[in-house]
Protein backbone atom coordinates (compact mmCIF):
# COMPACT_ATOMS: atom_id res chain seq x y z
CA UNK A 1 0.00 0.00 0.00
CA UNK A 2 2.72 2.74 1.31
CA UNK A 3 4.89 1.38 -2.00
CA UNK A 4 1.73 1.95 -4.27
CA UNK A 5 1.31 5.70 -2.51
CA UNK A 6 5.38 6.37 -2.91
CA UNK A 7 4.94 5.30 -6.65
CA UNK A 8 2.10 7.50 -6.98
CA UNK A 9 3.70 10.82 -5.84
CA UNK A 10 6.63 10.00 -7.26
CA UNK A 11 4.90 10.08 -10.47
CA UNK A 12 3.41 13.33 -10.26
CA UNK A 13 6.97 14.65 -8.79
CA UNK A 14 7.92 13.74 -12.27
CA UNK A 15 5.12 15.36 -14.01
CA UNK A 16 5.55 18.72 -11.84
CA UNK A 17 9.66 18.37 -12.40
CA UNK A 18 9.04 17.81 -16.64
CA UNK A 19 6.47 21.61 -16.04
CA UNK A 20 9.72 22.78 -14.42
CA UNK A 21 12.11 22.11 -16.98
CA UNK A 22 9.82 23.07 -19.60
CA UNK A 23 9.15 26.44 -18.15
CA UNK A 24 13.20 26.76 -18.05
CA UNK A 25 13.94 25.37 -21.56
CA UNK A 26 12.03 28.15 -23.15
CA UNK A 27 14.07 30.87 -20.98
CA UNK A 28 17.29 29.38 -22.17
CA UNK A 29 18.79 32.90 -21.33
CA UNK A 30 17.42 33.50 -18.14
CA UNK A 31 18.64 29.83 -17.13
CA UNK A 32 22.20 30.52 -17.90
CA UNK A 33 22.16 33.73 -16.31
CA UNK A 34 21.36 32.29 -12.87
CA UNK A 35 23.74 29.45 -13.40
CA UNK A 36 26.11 31.70 -14.38
CA UNK A 37 25.27 34.06 -11.14
CA UNK A 38 25.38 30.71 -9.18
CA UNK A 39 28.23 29.80 -10.10
CA UNK A 40 29.65 33.13 -8.95
CA UNK A 41 28.72 32.41 -5.74
CA UNK A 42 30.16 29.37 -4.97
CA UNK A 43 33.43 30.41 -6.13
CA UNK A 44 33.42 33.12 -3.85
CA UNK A 45 32.61 31.29 -0.77
CA UNK A 46 35.36 28.62 -1.87
CA UNK A 47 37.28 32.08 -2.79
CA UNK A 48 37.73 33.82 0.19
CA UNK A 49 37.79 30.69 2.32
CA UNK A 50 41.01 29.10 0.58
CA UNK A 51 42.81 33.08 1.04
CA UNK A 52 41.75 33.22 4.11
CA UNK A 53 42.75 30.33 5.57
CA UNK A 54 46.12 30.23 3.73
CA UNK A 55 46.52 33.35 5.49
CA UNK A 56 45.82 32.55 8.81
CA UNK A 57 46.80 28.91 8.70
CA UNK A 58 43.19 27.50 9.53
CA UNK A 59 41.69 28.77 12.62
CA UNK A 60 40.26 27.01 16.04
CA UNK A 61 41.88 24.15 15.36
CA UNK A 62 40.54 23.61 11.65
CA UNK A 63 43.06 23.31 9.07
CA UNK A 64 42.20 24.28 5.32
CA UNK A 65 40.65 21.07 4.45
CA UNK A 66 38.20 20.84 7.60
CA UNK A 67 37.34 24.41 6.70
CA UNK A 68 36.62 23.87 3.20
CA UNK A 69 34.63 20.57 3.53
CA UNK A 70 32.34 22.25 5.89
CA UNK A 71 31.52 24.90 3.46
CA UNK A 72 31.29 21.96 0.60
CA UNK A 73 28.83 20.24 3.09
CA UNK A 74 26.91 23.72 3.27
CA UNK A 75 26.60 24.44 -0.39
CA UNK A 76 25.59 20.85 -1.15
CA UNK A 77 22.22 20.85 1.37
CA UNK A 78 21.72 24.31 0.41
CA UNK A 79 21.49 23.24 -3.24
CA UNK A 80 19.85 20.08 -2.76
CA UNK A 81 17.04 21.73 -0.81
CA UNK A 82 16.80 24.65 -3.00
CA UNK A 83 16.70 21.99 -5.73
CA UNK A 84 13.76 20.30 -4.47
CA UNK A 85 11.89 23.17 -1.85
CA UNK A 86 12.06 25.93 -4.55
CA UNK A 87 8.60 26.42 -4.93
CA UNK A 88 8.31 27.32 -1.38
CA UNK A 89 9.67 30.61 -2.91
CA UNK A 90 6.89 31.31 -4.76
CA UNK A 91 4.16 30.34 -2.69
CA UNK A 92 3.15 33.63 -1.13
CA UNK A 93 1.87 34.85 -4.48
CA UNK A 94 -0.20 31.09 -4.61
CA UNK A 95 -2.22 32.42 -1.05
CA UNK A 96 -2.30 35.81 -2.04
CA UNK A 97 -4.16 34.91 -5.46
CA UNK A 98 -6.33 32.10 -3.34
CA UNK A 99 -4.87 29.83 -5.71
CA UNK A 100 -4.10 27.54 -2.54
CA UNK A 101 -7.82 26.68 -2.94
CA UNK A 102 -7.16 24.78 -6.13
CA UNK A 103 -4.17 22.47 -4.30
CA UNK A 104 -6.78 21.92 -1.73
CA UNK A 105 -9.06 20.83 -2.91
CA UNK A 106 -7.22 17.93 -5.53
CA UNK A 107 -6.51 14.51 -4.63
CA UNK A 108 -2.90 15.57 -3.95
CA UNK A 109 -1.85 15.90 -0.33
CA UNK A 110 -1.52 20.16 -0.11
CA UNK A 111 1.70 19.83 1.55
CA UNK A 112 3.57 17.78 -0.91
CA UNK A 113 2.60 20.20 -3.97
CA UNK A 114 3.41 23.58 -2.11
CA UNK A 115 6.66 22.09 -0.54
CA UNK A 116 7.84 20.31 -3.45
CA UNK A 117 6.05 21.50 -6.56
CA UNK A 118 8.55 22.86 -8.80
CA UNK A 119 12.33 21.40 -8.42
CA UNK A 120 15.30 23.62 -9.79
CA UNK A 121 16.65 22.78 -12.96
CA UNK A 122 19.56 24.93 -12.31
CA UNK A 123 20.47 23.22 -8.92
CA UNK A 124 19.80 19.85 -10.69
CA UNK A 125 22.87 21.36 -13.07
CA UNK A 126 24.97 22.40 -10.53
CA UNK A 127 24.57 19.34 -7.99
CA UNK A 128 27.04 16.87 -9.78
CA UNK A 129 29.72 19.27 -9.59
CA UNK A 130 29.61 20.14 -5.86
CA UNK A 131 29.33 16.60 -5.13
CA UNK A 132 32.22 16.01 -6.74
CA UNK A 133 33.88 18.75 -4.77
CA UNK A 134 32.45 17.43 -1.36
CA UNK A 135 33.78 14.09 -2.87
CA UNK A 136 37.44 15.41 -3.88
CA UNK A 137 37.80 17.55 -0.21
CA UNK A 138 36.75 14.40 1.72
CA UNK A 139 38.99 11.86 0.09
CA UNK A 140 41.65 14.28 0.92
CA UNK A 141 41.16 13.79 4.71
CA UNK A 142 41.02 10.34 4.34
CA UNK A 143 38.40 8.88 6.40
CA UNK A 144 36.97 5.48 7.45
CA UNK A 145 34.32 3.43 5.80
CA UNK A 146 32.11 4.04 8.89
CA UNK A 147 32.70 8.25 9.29
CA UNK A 148 31.88 8.01 5.38
CA UNK A 149 28.55 6.52 6.26
CA UNK A 150 27.69 8.34 9.46
CA UNK A 151 27.94 11.42 7.33
CA UNK A 152 25.85 10.17 4.52
CA UNK A 153 23.36 9.53 7.44
CA UNK A 154 23.46 12.75 8.71
CA UNK A 155 23.70 14.42 5.49
CA UNK A 156 19.91 12.85 5.03
CA UNK A 157 19.36 14.24 8.34
CA UNK A 158 20.60 17.45 7.35
CA UNK A 159 17.55 17.44 4.79
CA UNK A 160 15.26 16.71 6.74
CA UNK A 161 15.92 19.12 9.03
CA UNK A 162 15.84 21.92 5.90
CA UNK A 163 12.58 19.92 5.06
CA UNK A 164 11.30 21.02 8.60
CA UNK A 165 12.15 24.84 7.95
CA UNK A 166 10.82 25.39 4.83
CA UNK A 167 7.48 24.07 5.71
CA UNK A 168 7.35 26.81 8.39
CA UNK A 169 8.15 29.03 6.12
CA UNK A 170 4.97 27.45 4.60
CA UNK A 171 3.09 27.51 7.45
CA UNK A 172 3.86 30.84 8.23
CA UNK A 173 3.45 32.35 4.50
CA UNK A 174 -0.45 30.55 5.32
CA UNK A 175 -0.94 32.44 8.65
CA UNK A 176 0.52 35.61 7.69
CA UNK A 177 1.24 37.27 4.25
CA UNK A 178 4.00 39.27 5.12
CA UNK A 179 6.73 37.07 4.58
CA UNK A 180 8.73 38.00 1.60
CA UNK A 181 12.02 38.15 3.00
CA UNK A 182 11.13 34.95 5.67
CA UNK A 183 12.78 32.18 3.47
CA UNK A 184 15.58 34.67 2.54
CA UNK A 185 15.95 34.95 6.90
CA UNK A 186 16.18 31.19 6.68
CA UNK A 187 18.77 31.29 3.82
CA UNK A 188 20.78 33.60 5.83
CA UNK A 189 20.47 31.46 9.17
CA UNK A 190 21.91 28.90 7.19
CA UNK A 191 24.70 30.22 5.41
CA UNK A 192 25.81 30.59 9.21
CA UNK A 193 26.85 26.86 9.09
CA UNK A 194 29.31 27.31 6.17
CA UNK A 195 31.43 27.72 8.62
CA UNK A 196 32.65 25.74 12.03
CA UNK A 197 29.84 26.59 13.98
CA UNK A 198 32.41 26.60 16.91
CA UNK A 199 33.11 29.97 15.58
CA UNK A 200 29.70 31.23 17.12
CA UNK A 201 30.18 32.28 21.07
CA UNK A 202 27.02 31.18 23.17
CA UNK A 203 23.97 32.17 23.56
CA UNK A 204 23.88 32.47 19.62
CA UNK A 205 25.87 28.77 19.32
CA UNK A 206 23.35 27.43 21.21
CA UNK A 207 20.64 28.99 19.10
CA UNK A 208 22.27 27.28 16.44
CA UNK A 209 22.51 24.20 17.16
CA UNK A 210 19.41 23.56 19.26
CA UNK A 211 16.59 26.09 18.64
CA UNK A 212 17.51 26.67 14.64
CA UNK A 213 19.41 23.55 14.50
CA UNK A 214 21.80 24.94 11.28
CA UNK A 215 25.25 23.62 13.30
CA UNK A 216 22.96 19.77 13.03
CA UNK A 217 22.61 20.36 9.38
CA UNK A 218 26.13 20.90 8.69
CA UNK A 219 28.48 21.20 11.01
CA UNK A 220 27.91 18.03 12.81
CA UNK A 221 27.83 15.61 9.11
CA UNK A 222 31.08 17.45 8.71
CA UNK A 223 32.26 16.77 12.19
CA UNK A 224 31.05 13.02 11.99
CA UNK A 225 33.30 12.76 8.79
CA UNK A 226 36.49 14.00 10.51
CA UNK A 227 35.88 11.59 13.30
CA UNK A 228 34.97 13.89 16.05
CA UNK A 229 31.51 13.03 17.11
CA UNK A 230 30.61 10.96 20.12
CA UNK A 231 27.95 8.24 19.53
CA UNK A 232 25.79 9.91 21.76
CA UNK A 233 25.89 13.02 20.27
CA UNK A 234 25.19 11.19 16.53
CA UNK A 235 22.01 10.15 17.90
CA UNK A 236 20.84 12.92 19.41
CA UNK A 237 21.37 14.57 15.90
CA UNK A 238 19.13 12.09 13.95
CA UNK A 239 16.23 12.92 16.84
CA UNK A 240 16.44 16.02 16.66
CA UNK A 241 16.00 16.14 13.03
CA UNK A 242 12.82 13.77 13.57
CA UNK A 243 11.77 15.71 16.10
CA UNK A 244 11.72 18.48 14.42
CA UNK A 245 10.23 17.50 11.28
CA UNK A 246 7.19 16.35 13.09
CA UNK A 247 6.47 19.36 14.77
CA UNK A 248 6.94 21.14 11.82
CA UNK A 249 3.99 18.99 10.51
CA UNK A 250 2.07 19.62 13.35
CA UNK A 251 2.19 23.21 12.44
CA UNK A 252 1.30 23.25 8.65
CA UNK A 253 -1.79 21.39 9.97
CA UNK A 254 -2.15 24.10 12.60
CA UNK A 255 -1.69 26.91 9.86
CA UNK A 256 -4.56 25.17 7.76
CA UNK A 257 -6.38 25.58 10.51
CA UNK A 258 -5.84 29.62 10.15
CA UNK A 259 -6.56 29.66 6.11
CA UNK A 260 -9.00 32.17 5.35
CA UNK A 261 -9.46 31.76 1.76
CA UNK A 262 -9.92 35.42 1.64
CA UNK A 263 -8.59 36.52 -2.05
CA UNK A 264 -10.09 33.45 -3.96
CA UNK B 1 10.47 69.80 -5.53
CA UNK B 2 7.16 69.44 -3.56
CA UNK B 3 6.52 66.17 -5.87
CA UNK B 4 9.59 64.57 -4.60
CA UNK B 5 8.76 65.74 -1.25
CA UNK B 6 6.05 63.59 -1.33
CA UNK B 7 6.84 61.08 -3.13
CA UNK B 8 9.57 60.92 -0.68
CA UNK B 9 6.64 60.82 2.80
CA UNK B 10 4.87 58.24 0.28
CA UNK B 11 7.51 55.76 -0.12
CA UNK B 12 8.20 56.04 3.62
CA UNK B 13 4.34 55.33 4.44
CA UNK B 14 4.54 52.52 1.75
CA UNK B 15 7.93 50.99 3.49
CA UNK B 16 5.95 51.24 7.02
CA UNK B 17 3.04 49.73 5.34
CA UNK B 18 4.84 46.31 5.03
CA UNK B 19 7.23 46.42 8.67
CA UNK B 20 7.51 42.70 9.24
CA UNK B 21 9.05 42.07 5.61
CA UNK B 22 11.19 45.79 6.56
CA UNK B 23 12.28 43.70 10.13
CA UNK B 24 13.37 40.37 8.47
CA UNK B 25 15.44 42.58 5.71
CA UNK B 26 17.18 44.39 8.82
CA UNK B 27 17.44 40.93 10.29
CA UNK B 28 19.87 39.44 7.06
CA UNK B 29 21.53 42.37 7.66
CA UNK B 30 22.40 41.67 11.34
CA UNK B 31 22.62 38.11 10.39
CA UNK B 32 25.20 38.98 7.88
CA UNK B 33 27.40 41.20 9.88
CA UNK B 34 27.56 38.48 12.95
CA UNK B 35 28.83 36.14 10.59
CA UNK B 36 31.39 38.58 9.74
CA UNK B 37 32.17 39.73 13.26
CA UNK B 38 32.60 35.73 14.70
CA UNK B 39 34.24 34.29 11.64
CA UNK B 40 37.11 36.95 11.87
CA UNK B 41 37.18 36.78 15.77
CA UNK B 42 38.00 33.24 15.14
CA UNK B 43 40.64 34.00 13.00
CA UNK B 44 42.27 36.69 15.34
CA UNK B 45 42.60 34.02 18.43
CA UNK B 46 45.97 33.76 19.01
CA UNK B 47 47.14 36.45 16.60
CA UNK B 48 46.74 40.63 16.39
CA UNK B 49 46.82 41.60 13.07
CA UNK B 50 46.10 39.42 9.64
CA UNK B 51 45.88 40.48 6.38
CA UNK B 52 47.38 44.20 7.28
CA UNK B 53 44.42 44.30 10.06
CA UNK B 54 44.33 44.87 13.60
CA UNK B 55 41.60 42.97 15.37
CA UNK B 56 40.38 46.14 16.45
CA UNK B 57 40.26 47.92 12.67
CA UNK B 58 38.79 44.62 12.12
CA UNK B 59 35.88 44.36 14.24
CA UNK B 60 35.03 47.87 13.11
CA UNK B 61 35.11 47.30 9.28
CA UNK B 62 31.99 44.79 10.88
CA UNK B 63 30.21 47.85 12.47
CA UNK B 64 30.56 50.33 9.96
CA UNK B 65 29.70 47.86 7.27
CA UNK B 66 26.02 47.66 8.95
CA UNK B 67 25.95 51.67 8.73
CA UNK B 68 27.30 51.99 5.31
CA UNK B 69 25.33 49.13 3.74
CA UNK B 70 22.43 50.46 4.84
CA UNK B 71 23.35 53.78 2.87
CA UNK B 72 24.35 52.46 -0.19
CA UNK B 73 22.48 48.59 -0.20
CA UNK B 74 19.03 50.02 0.48
CA UNK B 75 18.00 50.64 -2.41
CA UNK B 76 14.48 50.72 -4.65
CA UNK B 77 15.53 51.35 -8.09
CA UNK B 78 15.68 47.93 -8.33
CA UNK B 79 12.16 47.82 -9.35
CA UNK B 80 12.93 49.64 -12.51
CA UNK B 81 13.79 45.95 -14.28
CA UNK B 82 10.33 45.32 -13.48
CA UNK B 83 8.65 48.26 -14.64
CA UNK B 84 10.49 47.51 -17.88
CA UNK B 85 9.85 43.97 -18.47
CA UNK B 86 6.19 44.37 -17.82
CA UNK B 87 5.59 47.71 -19.34
CA UNK B 88 4.90 49.60 -16.28
CA UNK B 89 7.15 52.03 -17.85
CA UNK B 90 4.83 53.64 -19.75
CA UNK B 91 2.73 55.01 -17.24
CA UNK B 92 5.42 56.26 -15.23
CA UNK B 93 6.94 57.95 -18.43
CA UNK B 94 3.63 59.63 -19.10
CA UNK B 95 3.35 61.27 -15.33
CA UNK B 96 4.73 64.65 -15.46
CA UNK B 97 8.08 64.10 -13.01
CA UNK B 98 11.32 62.70 -14.15
CA UNK B 99 11.40 59.17 -13.64
CA UNK B 100 15.37 58.83 -12.31
CA UNK B 101 14.32 61.74 -9.64
CA UNK B 102 11.28 59.47 -9.10
CA UNK B 103 13.69 56.38 -8.01
CA UNK B 104 16.49 58.42 -6.90
CA UNK B 105 13.78 60.08 -4.07
CA UNK B 106 12.51 56.71 -3.19
CA UNK B 107 15.65 54.94 -2.72
CA UNK B 108 16.66 58.32 -0.40
CA UNK B 109 13.33 57.86 1.41
CA UNK B 110 14.31 53.57 1.55
CA UNK B 111 17.90 54.21 2.84
CA UNK B 112 16.70 57.15 5.38
CA UNK B 113 14.78 53.98 7.06
CA UNK B 114 17.40 51.85 6.83
CA UNK B 115 20.23 54.24 7.85
CA UNK B 116 18.26 55.00 11.12
CA UNK B 117 17.24 50.96 11.81
CA UNK B 118 22.04 50.69 11.09
CA UNK B 119 22.33 52.96 14.02
CA UNK B 120 20.07 51.20 16.39
CA UNK B 121 21.69 48.11 15.61
CA UNK B 122 25.21 48.93 15.49
CA UNK B 123 24.55 50.46 19.02
CA UNK B 124 22.43 47.03 20.11
CA UNK B 125 25.51 45.21 18.93
CA UNK B 126 27.98 46.71 21.28
CA UNK B 127 26.23 46.75 24.05
CA UNK B 128 25.77 42.95 22.93
CA UNK B 129 29.59 42.02 21.89
CA UNK B 130 31.63 44.72 23.52
CA UNK B 131 33.92 44.82 21.00
CA UNK B 132 36.82 46.85 20.45
CA UNK B 133 35.79 49.51 18.32
CA UNK B 134 38.05 52.43 16.54
CA UNK B 135 36.30 56.10 15.95
CA UNK B 136 37.66 58.21 13.20
CA UNK B 137 37.99 61.25 15.00
CA UNK B 138 40.35 62.86 11.65
CA UNK B 139 38.19 65.41 10.50
CA UNK B 140 39.54 64.73 6.40
CA UNK B 141 39.08 61.34 6.79
CA UNK B 142 36.00 61.67 8.24
CA UNK B 143 35.39 64.47 5.65
CA UNK B 144 36.71 61.94 2.91
CA UNK B 145 34.81 58.89 3.94
CA UNK B 146 31.26 60.96 3.39
CA UNK B 147 32.61 62.17 0.35
CA UNK B 148 33.36 58.44 -0.65
CA UNK B 149 29.48 57.30 0.74
CA UNK B 150 28.14 59.90 -2.09
CA UNK B 151 30.22 58.53 -4.59
CA UNK B 152 29.09 54.94 -3.84
CA UNK B 153 25.65 55.73 -3.61
CA UNK B 154 25.83 57.25 -7.66
CA UNK B 155 27.74 54.41 -8.64
CA UNK B 156 25.69 51.83 -7.34
CA UNK B 157 22.38 53.25 -8.18
CA UNK B 158 24.27 53.88 -11.70
CA UNK B 159 25.31 50.03 -12.01
CA UNK B 160 21.76 48.84 -11.12
CA UNK B 161 20.18 50.80 -13.05
CA UNK B 162 22.25 49.29 -16.20
CA UNK B 163 21.27 45.75 -14.75
CA UNK B 164 17.68 46.99 -15.16
CA UNK B 165 17.65 48.08 -18.64
CA UNK B 166 18.67 44.78 -19.60
CA UNK B 167 14.77 44.16 -20.14
CA UNK B 168 14.60 46.38 -22.88
CA UNK B 169 15.74 43.70 -24.84
CA UNK B 170 15.36 40.23 -23.02
CA UNK B 171 12.27 41.12 -21.17
CA UNK B 172 12.58 37.38 -18.94
CA UNK B 173 15.88 38.46 -18.28
CA UNK B 174 14.83 41.27 -15.65
CA UNK B 175 15.65 39.40 -12.60
CA UNK B 176 18.59 37.03 -13.78
CA UNK B 177 20.31 40.82 -14.76
CA UNK B 178 19.66 41.81 -11.16
CA UNK B 179 20.72 38.75 -9.16
CA UNK B 180 24.23 37.85 -11.24
CA UNK B 181 24.91 41.87 -10.53
CA UNK B 182 24.15 41.79 -7.16
CA UNK B 183 25.96 38.44 -6.83
CA UNK B 184 29.31 40.40 -8.08
CA UNK B 185 28.40 43.32 -6.33
CA UNK B 186 28.25 40.93 -2.86
CA UNK B 187 31.38 39.28 -3.55
CA UNK B 188 33.59 41.74 -4.84
CA UNK B 189 33.10 45.17 -3.92
CA UNK B 190 34.20 44.10 0.32
CA UNK B 191 30.49 43.58 1.61
CA UNK B 192 31.14 40.53 2.88
CA UNK B 193 34.55 40.35 3.61
CA UNK B 194 37.79 42.96 3.14
CA UNK B 195 38.89 42.57 -0.27
CA UNK B 196 42.69 42.97 0.36
CA UNK B 197 42.34 39.45 1.76
CA UNK B 198 42.74 38.53 -2.07
CA UNK B 199 46.40 38.32 -3.39
CA UNK B 200 47.90 41.54 -4.10
CA UNK B 201 47.69 41.41 -7.85
CA UNK B 202 43.78 40.51 -7.35
CA UNK B 203 43.42 43.35 -5.00
CA UNK B 204 45.49 45.52 -7.44
CA UNK B 205 42.95 44.72 -10.20
CA UNK B 206 40.14 45.52 -8.20
CA UNK B 207 40.87 48.84 -7.00
CA UNK B 208 40.51 50.07 -11.24
CA UNK B 209 37.17 48.37 -11.68
CA UNK B 210 33.81 50.38 -9.68
CA UNK B 211 33.06 47.63 -7.44
CA UNK B 212 35.46 48.31 -4.38
CA UNK B 213 34.33 52.28 -4.46
CA UNK B 214 30.67 51.21 -3.05
CA UNK B 215 31.77 49.58 0.27
CA UNK B 216 35.61 48.57 0.78
CA UNK B 217 37.02 52.02 -0.63
CA UNK B 218 34.76 54.05 1.79
CA UNK B 219 35.57 51.82 4.95
CA UNK B 220 38.97 51.50 4.12
CA UNK B 221 39.44 55.55 4.42
CA UNK B 222 36.74 55.48 7.50
CA UNK B 223 39.34 53.67 9.06
CA UNK B 224 42.49 55.73 8.45
CA UNK B 225 43.84 53.34 6.53
CA UNK B 226 45.09 55.20 2.94
CA UNK B 227 47.68 57.96 3.18
CA UNK B 228 46.05 61.45 2.31
CA UNK B 229 47.25 61.19 -1.49
CA UNK B 230 45.70 57.49 -1.43
CA UNK B 231 42.30 58.81 -0.27
CA UNK B 232 42.73 61.86 -2.98
CA UNK B 233 43.42 58.94 -5.72
CA UNK B 234 40.52 56.77 -4.78
CA UNK B 235 38.21 59.68 -4.55
CA UNK B 236 38.95 61.16 -8.16
CA UNK B 237 38.67 56.95 -9.30
CA UNK B 238 35.35 56.73 -8.14
CA UNK B 239 34.48 59.82 -9.46
CA UNK B 240 35.62 59.06 -12.89
CA UNK B 241 33.50 55.98 -12.38
CA UNK B 242 29.96 57.92 -11.85
CA UNK B 243 30.84 59.88 -15.14
CA UNK B 244 32.01 56.72 -17.13
CA UNK B 245 28.87 54.12 -15.72
CA UNK B 246 26.58 57.63 -16.20
CA UNK B 247 27.18 57.59 -19.92
CA UNK B 248 26.92 54.36 -20.59
CA UNK B 249 23.62 54.31 -18.24
CA UNK B 250 22.54 57.37 -20.23
CA UNK B 251 23.28 55.67 -23.72
CA UNK B 252 21.74 52.14 -22.66
CA UNK B 253 18.76 53.75 -21.60
CA UNK B 254 18.21 56.25 -24.48
CA UNK B 255 19.06 52.98 -26.78
CA UNK B 256 16.54 50.70 -25.01
CA UNK B 257 13.67 53.48 -25.16
CA UNK B 258 13.88 53.18 -28.98
CA UNK B 259 13.44 49.36 -28.69
CA UNK B 260 11.12 50.13 -25.63
CA UNK B 261 7.68 48.25 -27.20
CA UNK B 262 5.35 48.91 -24.06
CA UNK B 263 4.63 44.80 -23.72
CA UNK B 264 1.44 44.21 -21.73
CA UNK B 265 0.14 47.55 -21.74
Amino acid sequence: MIFKKIKYYFKIWLLMAKNALMGWSVNRNVFLVFLLGKTIRYFSYFGFLYFLVRGSNGFLGYNQNQVLFITATYIFIDTVAQFFFRSVYTFRSIVVSGDLDLILIKPVNALFRVLLGGPDPIDFVTIPPILFVVIWIGSLMHPTTLQVLLYILLLINGLLISAAFHIVVLSIGVITLEVDYLVMVYRDLSSMGRFPIDIYKQPLKGILTFVVPIGLMVSVPAKAFSGLLSPISFVGTIAIGIIVFILSLKFWNYALTKYTSASS
Amino acid sequence: MNKYWQIFKISLTQELAYRLNFIMWRLRNIIQILVFFFLWDAVFLGTNQIFGYTRIQIFTYAFVLIIVRAIIFSIRSNDIAGQVANGELTNMLLKPINYFKYWITRDFAYKFLNIIFGIVEVFGLILILKPNIFLQTNPFYFIAFIASLIIAIFIYFIILSIASFVPFWVPEIAWGAQFLTLTIVEFLSGASFPIDVFPNYIYQFLRFTPLPYLIFIPIKIYLGNFSYSLVFQSLVIGIIWVFILWRISNEVWKRGLKVYEGVGR
